[in-house]
């Protein structure tokens, strides 16, 4: 952290390193991983398809209406989540990069703003998801962690997909 | 080697997120990488403190390391400020008890003089 150069180059060589994309910046985006006890092509699928994305996406309690999911660079994503008080919340978001079974990014065009990447990486009989949200600055950062609590968004969005991932597989067990 | 126990694992706020990270779930050591500004050089010496620490545990798993967190070796991390958080309740309760004592003997202090009128 003190020295600033050395910290591009740090990052820079882990980048070529890790051949896929940008770093994390703890200051202004959040980040969450977890095993899913599924193989990639169902975990994809459960990530693409709208009729499944709609039984997982949000926060405990919520339900979604997904008029439109066009999973392809430009394609538009309109999803609405229901909060269980009612309230409707409205997400636009625009897909930036597909590659099959390996990464989405997107852009949330609706506020709050900001490009998630999510990344799959196959590992057999299950597969790792690595997700992560990028801000424009720390003030938003912070802004949408004390205003929609997304940091506890991010963690449950992946809970609950772990766990529909894992009913569907006991369900074709 | 310096000490290695459940204090130097969370000596590092790095390794302190790292525990964080972990404690959703098992990881591979890309997964915990990304999370960083570190280097993977830097990440993966905090890995092998907290494996020598005994709070992580790596096993591979085909090509890739899995890092899984062993949560247990945290208690003693706990009951270590419980005893403060102890030694605190327990001037609480004295002070609460001389508060009390005060207040009577002033109550019978009162009502010796109003037994005086």
């Amino acid at each position: 952290m003190a020295n600033p150069n050395l910290q591009s180059s740090e990052s820079q060589g882990m980048n070529t390193e890790n051949n896929s994309g940008h770093l994390a910046d703890p200051a202004t985006s959040l980040y969450g991983a977890r095993i899913l006890q599924a193989p990639v092509e169902l975990v994809w699928r459960v990530w693409t398809d709208p009729e499944h994305v709609a039984r997982w996406w949000g926060p405990e309690g919520f339900t979604n209406t997904i008029s439109r999911m066009d999973v392809e660079p430009g394609g538009h994503w309109q999803l609405v989540m229901h909060g269980p008080d009612g309230t409707d919340y409205k997400n636009h978001s625009v897909f930036v990069d597909i590659e099959t079974h390996k990464r989405i990014v997107f852009d949330h065009v609706s506020g709050p703003v900001f490009r998630a990447t999510i990344e799959f990486q196959d590992l057999g009989r299950t597969t790792e998801i690595r997700w992560t949200m990028q801000f424009k600055s720390p003030e938003q950062l912070r802004e949408v962690i004390n205003v929609f609590k997304a940091d506890i968004g991010l963690q449950q969005n992946l809970d609950k997909m772990s766990l529909y991932l894992s009913e569907l597989m006991r369900a074709s067990a | 080697m310096s000490r290695r126990d459940v204090f130097q694992a969370i000596a590092d706020p790095s390794r302190r997120d790292i525990i964080e990270l972990l404690s959703e779930g098992p990881l591979t050591v890309n997964a915990v990488a990304r999370q960083f500004k570190l280097t993977r050089q830097a990440v993966s010496l905090h890995l092998k403190v907290l494996c020598e620490c005994g709070v992580v545990h790596m096993h591979r798993q085909g090509r890739e390391r899995i890092c899984v967190a062993r949560l247990e070796p945290m208690q003693q991390a706990a009951q270590w400020m419980q005893r403060f958080h102890s030694r605190w309740e327990q001037s609480m309760d004295k002070l609460d008890r001389y508060l009390y004592q005060l207040q009577t003997q002033e109550d019978k202090h009162g009502e010796s003089k109003s037994s005086e009128q």
